[in-house]
């Protein structure tokens, strides 16, 4: 075991990965939430073709290993812009896309995917009486949804979300195969040099136990709040 | 003056409403008593259009409306002028008690925050819940429900209330704060119609008492004709079931 490259190197690495892998996290988040949401509404209205085609959608997307994803989208995208370009004599480089770009595509697609799912389900979780009784004390559909459905479903969510938000975290690690350079990122990088990749992914595992821990932490205090000020819908 | 005529509904091939008719005026009270299945819950739901009925007129004050053809203006106007107590409950599980009985005034009435406030906190007084207007649901028990339930009902001054069974979902020891509160009304002059299997809250408070039976009326009367001296002999069995399981 070299000690010496897990604390004089890795760390550091490590570390500098950190905001790299939070930032692929938070921006796929941040455009699969409102995305889910739109979806979710749609799945869960029933919108004729649309909602058919979502669900289709979330069934792929959910049902292929996120790998194989990424593969396809970063590997094979790409060649065949390439043989489009030539094809059609079109001046642009296919493989000068930012692989950030290709990132928050796979990324936020498969969030938006299980987030569509999350949201539905705290959509038809809200009790039918809720909806009843806006209508009954003269709330239009479009009230109804602002003040009550809604809002009790974003709440009923948060755990979900969280947990979600966990999960993303963790399969950013995979942004390596993208040339993105997060923990794992540059964990394997410098780990090439002296072939040290037994201490890298040691170090990988324990900054990502550290930092899913806190998150946990951090989530579970979110959720106790929500529940001291009774706010979540009971059922 | 409130009047319901030839409700018909059916569910699929269940017929449940078989031309149901009925007038009360303003301040009367009118208790529904029936079997479980009769339809009573149906005709409170088809008189508030959460259920659409398939033929039927409904007036309400000067308000004339089909229970089939209403638009959905012609349903608000309805709405606004009638109000819907809960089985169970169905209070806004994301609001307050106070913003529950004040949410039809801001947003369906566009009544100012300010004013909207006084009006629900003064309909909360009235149920005794003056120490809750910033309880949720949650946090309040079956029978402080029903009451901001009612609360919500009253605030918004309707011409008629339609309560569906507010005190079977109750303990029974909960039971007598809630009959109390519609006792109080009743003596107000609120005009209401009750379903219900309170008995002493039928013969004690109601102007007029309808027994129902499959879908239709079988005996409408004061409460003294109803129990005293009943017609029919489905109303007999009825009632004779009834108050052999009170005891
Ligand atoms: N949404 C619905 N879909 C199908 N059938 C329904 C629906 N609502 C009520 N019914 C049927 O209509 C009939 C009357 O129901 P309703 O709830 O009006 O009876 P009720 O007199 O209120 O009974 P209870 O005393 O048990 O509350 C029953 O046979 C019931 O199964
Ligand atoms: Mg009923």
């Amino acid at each position: 075991m070299n000690w010496e490259f897990i604390y004089r190197v890795g760390i550091i690495e490590a570390i500098k990965g950190v905001p790299v892998s939070l930032y692929v996290t938070f921006v796929s988040l941040l455009i699969a939430l409102p995305l889910g949401f739109l979806c979710a509404i749609t799945r869960f209205r029933r919108v004729p073709v649309l909602s058919e085609l979502i669900s289709v959608a979330v069934s792929f997307l959910r049902g292929t290993p996120l790998v194989v994803q990424i593969f396809i989208v970063y590997a094979g995208f790409p060649s065949i812009l390439n043989y489009m370009v030539q094809t059609f004599n079109w001046n642009f480089d296919a493989f000068s896309i930012n692989p950030y770009v290709y990132a928050f595509f796979v990324f936020s697609l498969n969030v938006t995917a299980t987030l569509t799912e999350v949201f539905r389900s705290a959509l038809s979780a809200v009790g039918k009486d809720q909806a009843e009784a806006a209508r009954s004390v003269g709330l239009n559909a479009f009230q109804a949804n602002c003040h009550i459905i809604i809002p009790q479903a974003l709440v009923s969510a948060i755990p979900n979300i969280c947990n979600e938000f966990l999960n993303l975290f963790k399969s950013t690690s995979l942004v390596y195969m993208m040339t993105i350079q997060d923990i794992t990122g540059k964990l394997r990088i410098a780990a090439s040099a002296g072939y040290n990749y037994t201490e890298a992914y040691i170090v990988i595992f324990i900054v990502y136990f550290l930092l899913g821990f806190g998150m946990e932490k951090l989530f579970q205090r979110i959720e106790n709040n929500m529940k001291r000020y009774k706010a979540l819908p009971q059922t | 003056m409130i009047s319901v005529k030839n409700i018909q509904k059916s569910f699929g091939h269940n017929h449940v409403l078989k031309g149901i008719d009925f007038s009360l005026n303003k301040g009367d009270v009118v208790v529904i008593l029936g079997p479980s299945g009769s339809g009573k819950t149906t005709i409170l739901r088809c008189i508030n259009f959460l259920e659409r009925a398939e033929q039927g007129e409904l007036t309400i004050g000067d308000i004339h409306v089909n229970l089939k053809h209403a638009t959905s203006k012609e349903i608000h106007r309805i709405r606004k002028r009638s109000a819907f107590v809960f089985q169970n409950y169905a209070l806004f599980n994301n609001k307050t008690a106070l913003q529950n009985v004040m949410l039809s005034l801001t947003v369906a009435r566009k009544v100012p925050v300010p004013e909207a406030a006084g009006i629900a906190k003064a309909a909360l007084n009235k149920v005794g819940l003056s120490d809750k207007y910033d309880a949720y649901p949650s946090q309040l028990s079956g029978g402080q429900q029903q009451r901001v339930g009612i609360a919500r009902a009253i605030a918004i001054s309707p011409d008629v209330i339609l309560f569906d069974e507010p005190t079977s979902a109750l303990d029974p020891e909960l039971i007598g704060e809630v009959l109390g509160v519609m006792k109080q009304l009743a003596h107000e002059g609120v005009t209401m119609i009750v379903v219900t299997h309170e008995m002493s809250f039928a013969r004690d408070v109601a102007t007029n008492v309808i027994f129902m039976d499959g879908g239709v009326i079988v005996e409408q009367g004061t409460p003294q004709a109803i129990f005293d001296n009943p017609k029919e002999d489905r109303t007999k069995q009825f009632l004779k079931r009834i108050l052999l399981e009170e005891q």
